[in-house]
């Protein structure tokens, strides 16, 4: 009995490891199709790229070799951090990003990209630590999603034609260290970040941005409906006073008419005492 | 006079030989300790491939073996002995090898603890010991390893907890720990702030509690003008 149990023991010890093993080459196919769909996807103008992301080669670890991956072991194609920075590419953002299951560093600043960030970011890259858009051409908003990549230490989207306003939810990355959005096309308050992540000059170049670091935000709206409370409050006591001055001089009027009307010669006393006195001088 | 004559010149080749003696080894001395501390490595691992057949300790230093680098003054920098069918277990010596910089031991069948010496390793760069067999846990030593930026201990079967020291090495850029059996809590500060679940995957740490989404303004801003007190969005 304690033979055969310590016989399975072992059985399942070995299938365990030949799992463990075969579960660290799982990330290996995907991460090869993330790379060649990214290729796929940019135009690589100044042919970076195609020197240097050869997909004929099958050695292990074969594209930790490739400019601009960084692999997590050298020897095991699953991909770390890629930097392509500066590269002249042209293109829309690369979703195939997403067969990067292992991915914590996205650095594709200084390109030609353009269009919107997916909506769905997190789906894309949610364990991304480090996030750097800058200086593209990307437009669109800056979707509230990125508020799930809840690892990102370094969010930097600057120097792009982003529109719409900084989602508020980006407040809640609690590792966040560096955050850029400068020079687009931003409008409307700032989200409520430490004061140690942003400053004036992170969200300098906008189209309207307050709040923050930055001026108090002032809406128009609120503007017209404190006139509005405060002309109506003025011309309400206006309105009253004028009832009220009305209302006394009718009153008034009323008054001296009635006067008139029980004494009609005028002067009732005054003649009450000048008779008095006409009566003695005869 | 002969006397007087045979005498000094007796002391003055004695004088002689004992300067050289004093004078003339000491380099040889202190590279022969890293060869010592290599050999000592050589013998407590099995070689069935024959890498290693090349450390031969009667040299003067180490830095013509195979698989062993080393810098301008003979000092040993490299040992690169990744994916050699190795088995055995590692040495406490291996912390005798102060500019070392990058320690390759992955893909073999190297079992036994991880030596608490290798905190001696002050230039180390790399420590790659993944896809071992190695148990016991991760010595707290290894938070003195102020210049370390790759720590691989992926696949093996340490157990225990992360040392939260290890926090404080600023120089960490990539950690993996995943498919072990480490316990605990898993750190979040200092320099762990970079690391995601995938470098702590597949072990028994206790779960994350879940962080209660903090209450964010009722309406969201995004469609009009209407402004709160910015002190209000996060609580």
């Amino acid at each position: 009995m304690l033979l055969s149990s310590r016989v399975l023991d072992i059985c399942g010890g070995v299938v365990l490891w030949l799992l463990l093993r075969s579960s660290l080459t799982l990330g290996v196919e995907s991460d090869i199709n993330c790379l060649k769909s990214i290729k796929h996807s940019l135009e690589d103008t100044y042919g970076y790229l195609n020197s240097s992301w050869n997909f004929n080669n099958n050695t292990e670890g074969y594209i930790c070799r490739f400019t601009g991956v960084e692999c997590w072991h050298p020897d095991e194609n699953k991909v770390l951090n890629i930097r392509l920075s500066d590269m002249g590419l042209k293109g829309p953002f690369p979703q195939g990003i997403a067969n990067c299951t292992s991915i914590t560093g996205l650095d594709l600043s200084n390109n030609k990209l353009f269009g919107p960030i997916p909506i769905n970011i997190s789906h894309i890259a949610g364990f991304v630590t480090t996030l750097d858009l800058s200086s593209n051409n990307f437009s669109g908003p800056i979707p509230a999603n990125l508020s799930n990549c809840s690892y990102l230490n370094v969010l930097k989207l600057d120097h792009n034609r982003f529109t719409g306003q900084i989602p508020p939810e980006l407040a809640l990355l609690s590792r966040l260290k560096q955050f850029s959005v400068s020079s687009n096309l931003l409008t409307g308050p700032v989200p409520n970040f430490n004061a140690s992540v942003t400053k004036a000059e992170s969200y300098a170049n906008n189209l309207g941005l307050c709040g923050g670091p930055l001026d108090a935000c002032v809406s128009s709206q609120k503007n017209s409906r404190t006139v509005i409370i405060v002309a109506s409050a003025v011309g309400g006591a206006t309105v009253a006073a004028l009832a009220v001055g009305v209302g006394l001089a009718f009153f008034f009027r009323r008054v001296s008419v009635r006067k008139k009307e029980e004494d009609p010669e005028g002067n009732k006393w005054a003649r009450s005492l000048k008779g008095t006195k006409g009566i003695k001088a005869s | 006079m002969e006397m007087a004559e045979r005498l000094i010149s007796m002391i003055s080749a004695f004088s002689f030989l004992s300067l050289i003696l004093l004078f003339g080894f000491p380099e040889n001395v202190s590279a022969n300790t890293e060869g010592d501390a290599l050999n000592a490595l050589r013998t407590n691992l099995v070689d069935p491939n024959n890498v290693l057949q090349s450390w031969d300790p009667t040299l003067v230093n180490p830095c013509t073996w195979f698989h062993v680098s080393c810098n301008s003054e003979n000092s040993v920098t490299r040992v690169d002995l990744g994916n050699a069918n190795l088995t055995g277990t590692l040495v406490p010596q291996l912390g005798q090898l102060p500019n070392l910089q990058y320690l390759e031991l992955y893909s073999n069948n190297i079992s036994g603890r991880i030596p608490e010496e290798l905190g001696n390793l002050t230039n180390l760069v790399s420590l790659d010991l993944y896809l071992n067999n190695l148990t016991g846990p991760i010595p707290n030593t290894l938070s003195k390893l102020g210049k370390l930026r790759f720590l691989r201990l992926n696949n093996n079967s340490l157990s225990g907890t992360i040392p939260v020291s290890l926090t404080n090495v600023s120089s960490l850029q990539v950690l993996d720990l995943s498919n072990n059996n480490l316990t605990g809590d898993i750190p979040v500060n200092g320099s762990f702030t970079l690391f995601t679940p995938i470098s702590f995957q597949n072990n028994k740490f206790n779960p994350v509690p879940p962080s209660p989404p903090p209450p964010l303004s009722p309406s969201s801003p995004a469609s009009s003008d209407i402004l709160y007190p910015m002190s209000s969005l996060v609580s």
